[in-house]
Order: structure tokens, then C-alpha cells, then sequence
């Protein structure tokens, strides 16, 4: 699970496989703007057929809120 | 014969009132996208003559409007028509002559419409929208439809719209859906851009009905309003309408005529009839042999005929002897036929925008039909002309810069130079002083042929024609003359003495290869490749002959 989310991350930011990790942060990578940020909640969401709180959702600063949020935490 | 230009070349605009960064995103891989700032303000940014978007000059603009979001302000729904009516006004003023705008048409949804779905309001907003919509397309040629409200029925709307991306970021549409936009507007650019097909060749058993019509007495014919006779209904009912949009429907059969004919004329359910075949060969003679002689009856090439028939072995066949033409896959099972032909329409006919011409086209060349019986009883080629009492006029080309754009783009035979214009370019030229366009009506005692003709002249130095296109329709009718006498006459008012024509060849072209030798023009240079450029003295002129009379519109 937690390799299928990074890969989700990998594909909506157009990034190289390997360059997201689990203690990837927003600001590491230009990548990862807002927009970016929406993308990847809509495709976790559609993909995994989860529903992540709004209020949570905004308050995502960078892959390890994403694992636990799709319950992939540690 | 157009070259698809490289896609990262092609500007195109996306805007909107909501977030659609992601489909710009994804267009970026393939074309030149413009970069909005932000969204909403598409007026704004459309009328700002100055704005980075007028800088940018794109050749298509796709306005994908929220409607819900457009009418949001409005407490009422006559407030809603006013702000709808405005926003289309502001709309009219921004639009610069000459790029392509595709409009989304109207769908509305919110947070209210579940609680709506009683009343219709969504739907009477969506009707001013469209009704709106549809009075632009009458007065601006170079607006067409998104069909977006097509798009999320297909889909969806639980698949299409995902409330939280609209609560993060104003992103109304879910991605799956966005990526769908991007590909539809890929799609309409790439459409606008192809060379589309003229002729659609098609069989009859087991393609126009089921069964054989020589074999009707031991076994029915499948056409009619139940079970897989209703298939074929529909699949005459689509070919009716591509006939109405501009395709020319063509038969070729293995049959004995007369069966086949009874079905077009005396079938109840035949949706198709006889008048709606611009050409035919019912005949039990090879099909690459019958695709030939139609493309030369209408005077057209084999690489602008699509070949739809139910037989492997004959699509083998031309796909072999006839590498020109396209065949696409027929579908093994009936009741895919409807969905394979549109696909087939989408793929190789369809157009941005169907012009006048485009709709009358099988009667027009019905109507070349019998002019050609008639050219057979009248032996004088003179007489014959002045039988046909021809008609010209000169037509605006700013007014038709649609159909102009068409012409030059899409003639292959009477084309002089073979030179393709993208409309932006189009347009400077109809701007620029030094450059005078001519746009011909022509017509017969048989109808009319509509917008058919066309130069450029290039006046910066010595007048120099440097594109003369004439459709195939009116070719072999000395038409031509007549228009080297129109431009003659006018440059000689402009105070010249001296004229130049130029002719490149192409694969196509060869028929006007020596148009201005046979009207007395002297060559005065030649290239490598065959290129020529010729020159005449006007007061040298040799005289003209014009078989047509000068109507309306007149010479200005």
C-alpha cells in the first residue's frame, strides 16, 4: 500500500520513480505545489477508493501525513 | 496535403471561470498552452488588447465555462439571463477575427441541483446559455462548440464532479475527467489541422442492411424499426446526417443494380435514397475499379475516399491495389456498426464548423452530373458554356474568411501555388494594404455552387498573384478566365501595366501546370523543381472570353 501511494505521488507530480520517499516534505520538491497537492488528494481518493476529511486534506505537508491519512501509516 | 504542423507549435488558450490548471498541465506536454494567471477575469484578459493573452495570440481559445459559477451572483433567473447576456457581449467584443474560440455548451450544476431536479431551473439556465450560445454561432463563423455537456453525461456526474477538489482549489472536475478534457481538446486541434475526407465508399449487403438483395425472395432484407433491422435504420440514419455535413455518400456494390435500387426507391424503412449518392457503381466489375472511375467522375482524388465494407477480402482488395484510399476495420458484430461509423466520421470527416457549402454539396455535384449529359448533346465546347449561363460574383473575403481559409487550405488540383495558411496568417493578410484578396460565387442554370474561387495578390512590388485556387466543382468551365479578366482589369485600374503569376507544382496540381501559358502569359523564371514565374503586359493582353455574367455583389 504504502508503495502504491508513493507511486500515485511519483505519477501526478511527473517525477522519476525513486525520487519520492516516505519522509519526502511538500517543500522538497518544486513539484509539489498546490495544485499538485489537490491532484493527489483527488487521485488517492479515486484510486483507493478512500475519503480523506477535508480539513485534514489542507493541513497535508508532506508524504507521511498522505500515509496515514490512506491508513498506510506506521 | 496539409502538413500537420509540429504540436508544440500550435498556441492554444484554455480559460475559464474555475481551476483548470491540471488540464493546462497536461495539454503543455503537446502544444504551446497559454499561461493563464489564475482563472476567472477571462473577459478581462480576452479584451485587454495589451494583456499577455492578446500577446500570445493563440489560434484556438477553448472557453470552458462553469456555468454555475457564471450566474452565481444572480438572485433570480432573469438576473441570471442578464448576467449570461452580458457575459456573451463582452465575449463578441474580445473576439479577435481570424483565431478558432470553441465554447463549452451549457451545463449546470451546484450545490443545490439535487434539490432542483423537480423544478427544471437548472435546465432553463442551461437553455438561455445555449440559446445564447447558438445566436453567437449564427453571427461569428469562427466559434464552435466544446461539447462538454455530452462529455459529463457520458461520464457522469458522480464520476465527473468531485466536491472536495472544488472546496480546496476550485477545481470543480474529478482527474480522470480533466484528463478527458485535455484529450477532446487535443483531439478538436489535431481535427482542425488534418486534411479531412470528401467520399465515403460504401457497400450495401450487409453494410447499408442486413441479408442480400438478390436473395430477397429466399431470405429478408434487415431494415426496420425492431431487432437487428433497426441497426441498419440507424446506420442509414447516421450516413444521412454525415451526407448533411458535407461527406459525399458513394455506392459500391457487387449486385444487379436493379435489386439494389428497389431498396433506395420502394424500401419503407430505407432511410437513404437514390438522390443522396452523389455516385455509383452497382456492377459486378472489381471495387478498386469502381473507386477509379468515381473519383474521376467527381473529379476528385482516391486519397480523399474512405472505403466502409463488410468483406475482408475487398477491403484487402483496395487496401492493395489502392494504397490512396482509407479503410478502416469493419466491426464483427452488428450492433457495434452505429458506434464504428461514428468513429469512423470523428476519425476522417468531421469538421470544426460545417460550412453552407458543406450541406449542399451532393446536389452540387448531381447537378455536375447533368451538366456533363448535357456537354454530351451540344458538340461546341463555346456553345456548350453558354448554355450552362453561368454566373460570378465577387464575394467579401473578410465576411467569409471561413470558407476562404477552406478553400485555400483544402484545394489540391486548380491550385496554383499550393501554399496552406493557418487562419492567424489569414488574417494578416486581409489586414495588410499590400495584399488584396478575391473571393468568387459561381453559379449555373443547374445551382448554385457557392463560394468556389479565390486569389491573393501581392501589390508591394510588381502585382504578383501568388494564390489562385478554384474548387474542382467549377473547374473545366473556363471560370478561370473570367477571373484573370476580373484581376486584370482591376490591376490596370490601379494604374500597373504589368502582371505576374506563379505556379509551383505539386503531386496534384498538374492540371493548371500551363494556366497562364494557355492565357498568353510569357515565363520569366524557372526554378529547379519545376516552379515558374510568368508576367504579362497588360496592353498586350490577348482578348478574354467570359462565358459568365457579373451579378450582385458585382465587381464591388
Amino acid at each position: 500500500m504504502k508503495e502504491e501511494i508513493i507511486k500515485i505521488i511519483e505519477e501526478i507530480l511527473e517525477v522519476p520513480a525513486g525520487t519520492v520517499t516516505a519522509d519526502t516534505m511538500t517543500e522538497d520538491l518544486d513539484e509539489w505545489d498546490s495544485l499538485a497537492q489537490v491532484m493527489i488528494i483527488g487521485e488517492l481518493e479515486g484510486r483507493l477508493g478512500i475519503s480523506i476529511p477535508l480539513e485534514e486534506a489542507v493541513e497535508v505537508k508532506g508524504v507521511a501525513d498522505l500515509l496515514r491519512l490512506c491508513g498506510a501509516g506506521n | 496535403m496539409t502538413e500537420i504542423s509540429n504540436g508544440n507549435q500550435i498556441k492554444i488558450a484554455v480559460l475559464s471561470n474555475v481551476n483548470l490548471n491540471f488540464v493546462i498541465r497536461k495539454l503543455r506536454r503537446v502544444f504551446c498552452v497559454f499561461e493563464t494567471e489564475g482563472y476567472g477575469n477571462e473577459l478581462g484578459t480576452m479584451m485587454d488588447r495589451e494583456s499577455a493573452y492578446s500577446r500570445f495570440q493563440p489560434e484556438f481559445t477553448f472557453l470552458l465555462m462553469e456555468l454555475s459559477e457564471l450566474v452565481r451572483s444572480a438572485s433570480s433567473a432573469a438576473e441570471a439571463k442578464e448576467v449570461m447576456k452580458d457575459w456573451f457581449d463582452g465575449l463578441e467584443g474580445a473576439m479577435v477575427p481570424g483565431a478558432v474560440y470553441y465554447l463549452a455548451d451549457g451545463y449546470f450544476r451546484n450545490a443545490e441541483s439535487d434539490l432542483n431536479a423537480f423544478s427544471l431551473l437548472d435546465q432553463e439556465t442551461e437553455n438561455v446559455y445555449n440559446g445564447l450560445l447558438k445566436e453567437l454561432m449564427a453571427r461569428k463563423e469562427n466559434v464552435r462548440v466544446f461539447p462538454l455537456a455530452r462529455m459529463i453525461r457520458k461520464k457522469g456526474e458522480d464520476q465527473v464532479f468531485q466536491p472536495k477538489l472544488f472546496y480546496m482549489g476550485k477545481i470543480p472536475y474529478a482527474n480522470g475527467f480533466q484528463e478527458e478534457l485535455a484529450a477532446e481538446i487535443s483531439n478538436l486541434v489535431t481535427m482542425e489541422r488534418r486534411t479531412p475526407k470528401k467520399v465515403l465508399a460504401l457497400d450495401l449487403d450487409n453494410t447499408l442492411w442486413g441479408g442480400l438483395a438478390g436473395e430477397r425472395q429466399h431470405s429478408e432484407i434487415l431494415l426496420s424499426d425492431d431487432g437487428q433491422g433497426l441497426i441498419y435504420k440507424n446506420v442509414q440514419r447516421l450516413l444521412l446526417r454525415m451526407k448533411e455535413s458535407g461527406v459525399l455518400l458513394v455506392i459500391a456494390s457487387k449486385n444487379n443494380p436493379e435489386d439494389a435500387w428497389e431498396i433506395f426507391d420502394k424500401w419503407p424503412h430505407a432511410v437513404l435514397r437514390r438522390k443522396d449518392f452523389a455516385a455509383a457503381r452497382i456492377n459486378w466489375q472489381t471495387k478498386d475499379q469502381s473507386l477509379r472511375e468515381m473519383a474521376k467522375e467527381l473529379n476528385l482524388g482516391l486519397d480523399s475516399f474512405v472505403f466502409w465494407d463488410d468483406q475482408p477480402a475487398e477491403r484487402e482488395l483496395i487496401k492493395s491495389m489502392l494504397p490512396e484510399v482509407t479503410v478502416p476495420d469493419f466491426p464483427e458484430k452488428a450492433e457495434d456498426l452505429p458506434g464504428a461509423l461514428t468513429r469512423v466520421f470523428d476519425l476522417y470527416f468531421r469538421k470544426g464548423r460545417v460550412t453552407k457549402e458543406d450541406q449542399t454539396k451532393t446536389e452540387s455535384y448531381e447537378s455536375n452530373r447533368l451538366r456533363q449529359e448535357l456537354g454530351d448533346q451540344i458538340r461546341d465546347f463555346d456553345d456548350y458554356l453558354k448554355s450552362l449561363q453561368m454566373t460570378i460574383c465577387r464575394r467579401d473575403p473578410v465576411e467569409n474568411r471561413e470558407r476562404l481559409l477552406q478553400l485555400l487550405n483544402k484545394t489540391n488540383q486548380f491550385n496554383l501555388t499550393t501554399k496552406r495558411y493557418t487562419a492567424m496568417e489569414l488574417s494578416s493578410i486581409l489586414e495588410d494594404p499590400e495584399k488584396k484578396v478575391y473571393l468568387y460565387q459561381i453559379g449555373d442554370r443547374f445551382g448554385d455552387y457557392g463560394i468556389t474561387g479565390a486569389c491573393i495578390l501581392d501589390l508591394s512590388d510588381k502585382p504578383l498573384i501568388t494564390d489562385f485556387v478554384l474548387s474542382c466543382r467549377v473547374m473545366g468551365k473556363r471560370i478561370e478566365e473570367a477571373i484573370l479578366k476580373d484581376l486584370e482589369e482591376d490591376v490596370k485600374a490601379m494604374g500597373k501595366t504589368m502582371l505576374q503569376g506563379r505556379y509551383v507544382p505539386t503531386a496534384k496540381n498538374a492540371p493548371v501546370a500551363d494556366l497562364y501559358e494557355k492565357y498568353g502569359y510569357a515565363v520569366i523564371s524557372s526554378q529547379d523543381g519545376g516552379g515558374r514565374v510568368y508576367e504579362l503586359n497588360l496592353e498586350k493582353a490577348p482578348e478574354r472570353k467570359c462565358f459568365a455574367t457579373w451579378t450582385k455583389e458585382g465587381k464591388e
